[in-house]
């Protein structure tokens, strides 16, 4: 989701995201949208696993592996769990 | 422009801080010479094995030995040829017979490794709008399974049956079908999965099956060494079974067995079964004969665990922090990386070979040294490896000699 997709994901998921960050966000790094879970933040693949746990839980959602190769931003996954949402209701 | 494998430079620098002095690594490690399923020469010294998954001390079994060489002389060296091609003799059937037969199941697919076995089922059960739920500690071969598959691929918290539920209870009004994918015992730490409980949680959905991997439990669990199912008494709830001959079986090759009144078809359409050659004849004969060697082998199984708890309980008594009790796996958690590597460097030096296991491949970023038990070590041999363990582990600022320990407390 590097292409602009045209989909502006709602303040409320964004910020939802930017709370759960806090505990993961351990160098501090100021957070915005296009913020980069892998170069900007450093997250490895354990620390992903763990996030996207957290995430799941706040959003009672289940978020496939198949939808993280998309995945750059916090703006992206914020873009995939409104989607995910949507589909189960 | 930047070199083909410069991406990977990264952990490459990670490699180098940590072994980049020269000294010995675990990327080194030649056997020389085997003595037997419990020691080798590694250079000029004698080492006590304890890293092998050779959970039954299969590999050097007469009657395996016997049978490959028969096959080898009959046969030759290979196939030369898939399965489906030139690839499939008489002995390939009967290897499939005689997993029918073990497992009480009507259908068996053997395939050149266990890698494959997974690469190829996971990637071909699910379709399009079917789903996976795979426990998140699962093994490399089963992520690339699944990446290969049509199908959503969902994680579970690792061995959290409740987790699981949630999961299931999101998709309960999709269509597709599900598959709930676990191991028996999980390679690194030697815990199990809580079966029982993953089984109740499938009875409550609709269209959900379950694979469990039993690599690491195979000849290792049950009374008749049929893995985690077995133990549990839940073999009818579990529809597929992959497995490996190349741990408790002491060949290579890798299998699965199932009910499912259609499982023939996946001889057709799945690609790591279709495109690669089949398992040399030798090495088919090996692991027919010694999957009876397993079925039997209760008393195999009392000695491996007599020996995995002395291992734990000897382990435990320096004041190593040890992740699983009652496994055949005794993972040693080692506080980070350096420590793991000055531990791991010290024991094979002293005679021990161990796994290293350092983190992304671990759980919880877990630095590990992984030892597996086999039936065939003596006493002797681990009371020695318990001693080279306080040793080293005194060495390297993990915990106290065990004589020190004592005289403290008297």
């Amino acid at each position: 989701m590097n292409a602009p997709t045209g989909a502006e994901p709602s303040p409320d998921t964004l910020a939802a995201l930017f709370e759960i960050l806090k505990s993961f966000n351990k160098a501090g790094v100021a957070l915005t949208p296009g913020t980069r879970f892998s170069e900007d933040l450093n997250f490895d693949s354990l620390v992903v696993m763990e996030f996207i746990a957290v995430v799941e839980d706040a959003f009672d959602i289940s978020v496939p592996l198949n939808t993280l190769p998309d995945v750059a931003t916090i703006n992206d996954l914020a873009i995939a769990v409104e989607k995910i949402v949507a589909e189960n209701t | 422009m930047a070199d083909l494998l410069d991406r990977f430079a990264p952990l490459m620098g990670q490699r180098d801080a940590l072994f980049g002095d020269g000294g010995v690594n675990p990327f080194q490690v030649k056997m020389d010479q085997v003595l037997s399923q419990t020691e080798a020469m590694i250079g000029n010294r004698r080492t006590i094995l304890v890293g092998t998954n050779n959970y039954l001390g299969l590999t050097f079994a007469p009657e395996a030995l016997k049978a490959a060489h028969d096959a080898l002389e009959a046969c030759g060296t290979g196939t030369t040829g898939s399965r489906v091609a030139n690839g499939t003799y008489y002995g390939h059937k009967e290897l499939e017979t005689a997993l029918c037969d073990f497992f009480g199941k009507q259908h068996a697919m053997v395939f050149s490794t266990g890698f494959l076995a997974n690469l190829g089922i996971l990637s071909t059960l699910m379709g399009p709008e079917d789903y996976i739920l795979m426990d998140a500690d699962c093994h490399a071969s089963i992520y690339d399974g699944v990446r290969g598959s049509t199908a959503q691929i969902i994680r579970f918290r690792h061995n959290d049956a409740a987790d699981l539920d949630k999961r299931l209870a999101r998709l309960a009004d999709k269509p597709g079908n599900k598959l709930i994918v676990i191991e028996g015992i999980y390679s690194m730490l030697g815990d199990k999965a809580p079966l029982a409980e993953i089984v109740a949680v499938k009875k409550k959905y609709e269209n959900v099956y379950i694979l469990s991997d039993e690599a690491h439990s195979l000849g290792v669990l049950g009374k008749y060494g049929r893995g985690l199912p077995e133990e549990v008494g839940c073999e009818d709830d579990v529809d597929f079974i992959v497995g490996t001959f190349s741990k408790s079986v002491g060949t290579v090759g890798g299998f699965c067995v199932s009910n499912h009144p259609q499982f023939d078809t996946l001889r057709l359409v799945t690609r790591a079964y279709v495109f690669t050659a089949s398992l040399p004849p030798s090495v088919v004969a090996s692991a027919t004969v010694n999957l009876g060697l397993v079925k039997n082998g209760g008393a195999l199984r009392k000695r491996l665990m007599r020996n995995a708890q002395k291992l734990h309980a000897g382990l435990t008594a320096i004041g190593l922090k040890v992740a699983s009790e009652n496994s055949p796996v005794v993972a040693v958690v080692a506080p980070d990386p350096v420590t793991a590597v000055a531990f791991w460097r010290g024991l094979i030096e002293a005679g021990v070979y161990v796994n290293l296991a350092l983190p992304p491949a671990t759980p919880y970023g877990y630095s590990l040294l992984r030892a597996s038990l086999c039936a065939a070590h003596t006493e002797e041999q681990l009371d020695k490896v318990i001693a080279i363990f306080a040793e080293v582990a005194a060495k390297v600022g993990l915990a106290a000699p065990v004589e020190k320990k004592r005289a403290a407390i008297g």
